[in-house]
């Protein structure tokens, strides 16, 4: 940017100097790009820790805002919860926020155009090609070791403490690269399949454990309760009775870990078969939502299950079974949803897999970028999240407004929980950071009815834990490079068959054939990075 | 304009004079005319040529951190990878398929709703009709799908009409087959009304005395729609045809994106959608520009041979 000014004295015509500079600053960019190292900051470093710090400076962080927040403020900063981190860290941030759907399109877009803020939220490991080892080398990121080491004294205690979380956030070469989002212990189930309960007591069924229950009881919604959809789900490329359907078959929709620490990829195990069968079968009897492949976005989801067209499906806690007790309860006080274990093929047995996430998120956790003017500075304001004042601001709010400490307990105020126009989530959005990077609080609940309670219990009972992949292996760049070129069109084919084998659009003799087609296009070598990249992670 | 520019530009060169020479003469002759053309030069250079530099990531392996000129050569990699892939020959006939529907029966369908709309004489009528029908045309495109997905669902209200006359409900947007038809009628619906707008002018061109001569030779309404306002507007009709051909591969991949799902990607995955899926959504920017540089390269050649096969057959032509 520099070269723009020396351009203006020329005085060409405006148009001229801004086709010339941008082709100049397109050129030069890539010299100093590389060896732009962060500059020592003007303002004398705080002692680590003490907080507000004082500075001048403005940090910027590019990070999804939360939709519920988006009622009342389009930018973080303008919310309660903004404003107050700002006091207590003493920290100016500019917040930016892509548009609600297209964050992995803007996201690719920031990294492209080169325009980092200093700060950016997303998932680093997944959503970077190359992941976390390749942002770095790439210098879009900085390996935050030293920082952490000097500046955030609130993470590293936590890192000392926890050497499994330590594991998790480090690369195999052991480079530090984001602020986590740690989950509290209560916070890694949240996902399940979620049934009618008023309609199974007036149908006198139970609810339902192994496969041919389910039938039994998806057989029932439609004969007696008219249900044009009896099992109906969200479809983002991953139909969500994933996990549910397809798991008591002993594999999974994905890449999965098997029972000798094998990565295997589920869609191509015999047992895929008979789970395509299974719901090819449901899908032929109706008991499928039919239009279940156009279910992306969660607004016909919600129809479905507020209209009883649909009595069952697998979806999310609060923001599913929630949030349709709240809106179901208000058109027919006896809607109950309760939750179901992961089905089984035969009584009694244990669910194979089922959803389970770690400690760490990389979803909602945020790097420090190459573009950082001073990274200490940003560094600084995110550890504060780990410090016990924080993680109460992050969690809970600001006390005696949002929060009050009841025997030490942190209790949402009535304010929040008894809106008359807001629901909890709303209203809560505007305090704290649901998503992010900070210390998650098990105290922290949002669950209104005992439902939730409970549903967290039964989900809870599978092997989860045995089978389902980390997310923050971290391959090589070159892996990696493979991988997003194999993966890409894996996917793309796996889930046109899975539609279509369902659907009954494709034969289900072709199974072989379509497993055939995923081998030849390489998914054994992605097997094979992803099993050396979990080998290395379980080293660490 | 461009015609007219273009005119201008070429009319010494029919002297004995040698090229240049004309041409500086040209511009001393008509000084303000090239002035008044600097602007629209400048446009294309600045916003359509230099961009095309970037076109040059095609061949190699774009990172970037490392920028445009500093990232490493791999010659015709990306563009093997794209011929040889699993979908080359899938996307490209669904393209093609799609663009040669949308020319058989969208492009049509302004002109025939033109000839209908002058043959109207209750202007009230005709203006409504008009307003109507180009309407949708200024609705957003993400909204226009929203609309389509809802009539074409299973409780939409094509499926009660279909099933009032005894039909079985499906769901269109479900069936590979019907993609095709969705998206060119879906299209056809949005965009006549605009497209007779053109027509409609240019009808108004046409001598009256045409008519009046055809009327005292004995002619119909039939007949002079035929042989009149047909061939009244037919230099215009062919100049759209071939701009129409330039676009062929273009299929809009916004609105595949926004009607297709894995069960119907097998008639509606297009070059475009399909670049946008690996190149925007997974971080391929050289395999997507590769494709997209084929996919100009063919839309050139397209527009070539239109035109020179235009000429040829009647004389109108864009050069």
């Amino acid at each position: 940017m520099g070269k723009r000014s020396k351009n203006k004295s020329i005085g060409v015509a405006v148009s001229v100097v801004l086709a010339s500079t941008s082709l100049l600053a397109a050129c030069t960019s890539t010299k100093d790009g590389g060896t732009a190292s962060p500059k020592p900051s003007a303002t004398p470093a705080a002692e680590a820790g003490k907080y507000p710090v004082s500075t001048t400076e403005t940090l910027t962080s590019w990070e999804q805002i939360n939709t519920n927040l988006t009622t009342f403020v389009p930018n973080l900063a303008d919310s309660p919860f903004g404003k107050q981190l700002e006091k207590e860290t003493g920290i100016k941030v500019k917040y930016s926020h892509p548009a609600d759907g297209q964050s992995k399109e803007q996201f690719n877009l920031l990294i492209a155009s080169n325009n980092l803020t200093d700060v950016i939220e997303y998932d680093w490991n997944n959503s970077y090609p190359g992941g976390p080892e390749k942002a770095v080398s790439d210098k879009v990121i900085v390996p935050l070791n030293e920082l952490i080491d000097k500046h955030a004294p609130n993470l590293k205690k936590l890192l000392q403490q926890d050497k499994e979380l330590d594991k998790m956030l480090k690369t195999d070469s052991g480079k530090y690269y984001v602020f986590p989002m740690i989950r509290p212990d209560n916070g890694l189930v949240f996902r399940g399949p979620m049934i009618r309960k008023d309609w199974l007591d007036e149908l006198q069924l139970p609810v339902p454990t192994t496969i041919d229950e389910w039938y039994t009881v998806l057989k029932a919604f439609k004969e007696k309760k008219n249900a044009s959809a009896p099992f109906t789900a969200q479809y983002t490329n991953e139909l969500n009775i994933q996990d549910a359907f397809i798991g008591a078959f002993k594999t999974a929709n994905r890449y999965y870990i098997d029972d000798q620490g094998k990565v295997k990829y589920g869609p191509i195990d015999p047992q895929f078969k008979d789970a395509l069968t299974l719901l090819r079968k449901w899908y032929q009897e109706g008991l499928i939502d039919r239009d279940f492949a156009l279910n992306t976005d969660s607004k016909s989801l919600d129809n479905k299950m507020l209209s009883s067209a649909s009595g069952a499906t697998v979806g999310l806690l609060s923001g599913g079974m929630g949030r349709w007790m709240d809106s179901g309860k208000k058109q027919d006080p006896k809607f109950q949803l309760v939750a179901a274990p992961y089905p089984t093929l035969k009584k009694g047995e244990r669910a194979f897999i089922g959803q389970r996430d770690f400690k760490f998120n990389p979803a909602a956790s945020k790097a420090v970028t190459a573009a950082a003017k001073n990274p200490e500075l940003a560094v600084k304001w995110l550890d504060y999240a780990y410090s016990e004042k924080g993680a109460l601001l992050f969690n809970f709010g600001i006390e005696g407004e949002s929060y009050t400490m009841e025997n030490g307990k942190p209790t949402f105020a009535d304010k929040i929980t008894k809106d008359p126009k807001y629901n909890l989530q709303q209203m809560v959005s505007q305090y704290t950071k649901p998503n992010g990077p900070f210390l998650g609080d098990s105290r922290k609940s949002f669950n209104t009815y005992k439902e939730q309670d409970e549903a967290i219990q039964i989900w809870e009972q599978t092997d989860a834990g045995k089978h389902v992949m980390p997310m923050f292996i971290t391959p090589t760049v070159e892996e990696s490079k493979e991988v997003a070129k194999i993966n890409t069109a894996i996917s793309s084919y796996k889930e046109e068959m899975f539609v279509k084998f369902i659907m009954g659009k494709e034969p289900i003799d072709k199974f072989d054939e379509y497993v055939q087609r995923i081998k030849t296009m390489g998914s054994d070598k992605v097997v094979k990075i992803y099993q050396d990249a979990y080998d290395r992670y379980n080293k660490r | 304009m461009t015609v007219m520019n273009q005119e201008a530009l070429t009319s010494p060169i029919g002297n004995k004079k040698p090229r240049a020479l004309g041409l500086l003469l040209d511009i001393r002759k008509n000084k303000l005319l090239y002035v008044m053309l600097l602007p629209v030069l400048l446009y294309y250079t600045v916003f359509h040529y230099a961009p095309m530099y970037g076109a040059i990531i095609a061949f190699k392996d774009y990172s970037p951190r490392l920028g445009i000129l500093g990232s490493d050569w791999v010659g015709f990699e990306h563009f093997e990878t794209f011929f040889t892939g699993a979908y080359f020959w899938r996307t490209i006939k669904n393209t093609i398929l799609i663009s040669f529907y949308e020319l058989i029966f969208g492009f049509p369908a302004p002109v025939i709703l033109a000839l209908l709309l002058n043959e109207v004489k209750h202007s009230l009528f005709k203006r409504t009709v008009q307003t109507v029908t180009y309407m949708p045309h200024f609705i957003s495109l993400v909204v226009i799908c929203g609309i389509v997905k809802d009539f074409t669902s299973r409780e939409g209200i094509i499926n009660d009409l279909m099933a009032w006359f005894g039909a079985e409900r499906s769901t269109f947007l479900l069936e590979p087959e019907f993609f095709r038809t969705v998206y060119v009628s879906s299209g056809i619906w949005q965009h006549i009304g605009w497209g007779t707008i053109i027509y409609l002018a240019a009808l108004t061109g046409i001598d009256p005395e045409q008519y009046e001569a055809a009327r005292m030779d004995g002619a119909g309404r039939w007949k002079q729609m035929l042989h009149v306002t047909i061939p009244g507007i037919m230099p215009t009709i062919v100049i759209l045809l071939i701009l129409e051909t330039g676009r062929m591969m273009n299929v809009g991949f916004e609105k595949i994106i926004l009607l297709y799902n894995p069960g119907t990607y097998e008639t509606a995955d297009v070059v475009s959608s399909y670049v946008y899926r690996v190149g925007l959504q997974d971080f391929n920017y050289s395999f997507s520009s590769a494709v997209g540089l084929f996919n100009s390269a063919v839309n050139f050649t397209l527009l070539v041979f239109s035109n020179w096969l235009s000429r040829k057959l009647n004389d109108t032509s864009l050069w």
